[in-house]
C-alpha cells in the first residue's frame, strides 16, 4: 500500500490538452480592470521566491497597448497553482522612464512587456 | 607590431583589471541586526532571465547546439506535454531553485537537464534512490565499454 500524497499531477495537461495554454484559461479572469490606452503604475509587490515582473518596471508608469491573455500569474503557476487566472496587459514604457541616465538623444526609445493585473494601479 | 607584443599588451591590460581595488566587506554570518531592508531584499532576490541588472561585459559566443542539448530540450518538452510541469514551474526550478552561483555558472542546457531529473524526483515519479541506482548502473556500463545505448546523430536542420 502506497502512502504517497494524493495529488493529480496531470491536472494541467487535462486542462490544456487540445486547447493550448494560455487559451485554456480564456474567460476565467472576469472583467478586466484596465483598458487599452490606460496609464498605469507598476506596484512594487513582494518578490519573495518567484516573480517575473521585472524589477526595473516597478514604480514606473507605462501605457497599456493591449490586453493579451488570461492566465495564472507566474507567482502561482510556478508552483502548479492555476485556480486564479487574471488578465495580462502589454505595457509600453519609455526607456527614459525606466533608466534615468538614458540618453536624451534617444528619448523616443520604448520597451514593451507583459505584466499581470495584480501589479497595476491607475497612474 | 609583432603579435607577441599584442599578447603582452593585452595580457597586461587584463592583469591590471584584476588588480583594481575592490570593496572588501565581510558577508558571512552577519548578526540579524545587520540585515536591513535593503540587504534583506538583495539576499532574497531570485535569479531570473528578465534582465535589467548591471554586470561586467562578457564575450558573446556563437555556439551550435549539441545532440545532448537538443535531446534535453525534447525531454523537457515531453514532460510538459505529459503534464508533469508547466514552463513556469520549469523556469522556477532551473533559474531560482538552483541558486545564483549555479544559475550563472552551469551551462544553459546543463540546468535544463538537471531540472528535468529534479522535477521527476520532487513530484515522486521516481525516487532519488532509483535515480542514484540508475546513475551507478550507467557509470558501470560506460566503464565496461558497452556504451550507453543507441545514440542517434542529429538530423540536418
Amino acid at each position: 500500500m502506497s502512502h504517497k500524497p494524493v495529488y493529480d499531477r496531470t491536472h494541467h495537461a487535462k486542462l490544456a490538452t487540445g486547447i493550448g495554454d494560455p487559451q485554456c484559461f480564456k474567460g476565467m479572469a472576469g472583467k478586466p480592470k484596465f483598458k487599452e490606452g490606460d496609464r498605469v503604475r507598476i506596484k512594487d509587490l513582494p518578490d519573495l521566491f518567484y516573480t517575473r515582473t521585472m524589477t526595473y518596471t516597478r514604480g514606473a508608469v507605462g501605457t497599456i497597448v493591449r490586453l493579451v491573455y488570461e492566465s495564472p500569474a507566474a507567482e502561482d503557476e510556478a508552483f502548479g497553482n492555476e485556480d486564479h487566472p487574471e488578465w495580462f496587459y502589454s505595457i509600453v514604457f519609455t526607456q527614459k522612464e525606466l533608466w534615468p541616465e538614458y540618453s536624451d538623444s534617444f528619448s523616443n526609445d520604448t520597451v514593451e512587456t507583459e505584466i499581470p493585473e495584480r501589479y497595476l494601479e491607475q497612474a | 607590431m609583432s603579435s607577441s607584443t599584442r599578447e603582452e599588451v593585452l595580457r597586461h591590460l587584463n592583469t591590471v583589471g584584476l588588480l583594481q581595488p575592490a570593496l572588501h566587506q565581510q558577508t558571512h554570518a552577519p548578526a540579524p541586526t545587520e540585515i536591513d531592508h535593503t540587504l534583506y531584499r538583495a539576499y532574497t532576490r531570485t535569479p531570473h532571465d528578465v534582465g535589467g541588472e548591471p554586470d561586467v561585459p562578457i564575450v558573446y559566443h556563437e555556439k551550435e547546439e549539441e545532440i545532448w542539448e537538443l535531446n534535453t530540450f525534447a525531454t523537457c518538452e515531453c514532460l510538459a506535454w505529459r503534464g508533469v510541469w508547466t514552463a513556469e514551474e520549469r523556469r522556477r526550478k532551473q533559474n531560482v531553485d538552483v541558486g545564483q552561483t549555479v544559475y550563472l555558472g552551469m551551462p544553459y542546457y546543463g540546468r535544463w537537464l538537471m531540472t528535468a531529473a529534479r522535477i521527476l524526483v520532487d513530484k515522486q515519479y521516481v525516487t532519488l534512490t532509483e535515480l542514484h541506482n540508475k546513475i551507478v548502473e550507467l557509470k558501470e556500463r560506460a566503464k565496461s565499454g558497452k556504451g550507453l545505448g543507441e545514440y542517434l546523430p542529429a538530423k540536418t536542420k
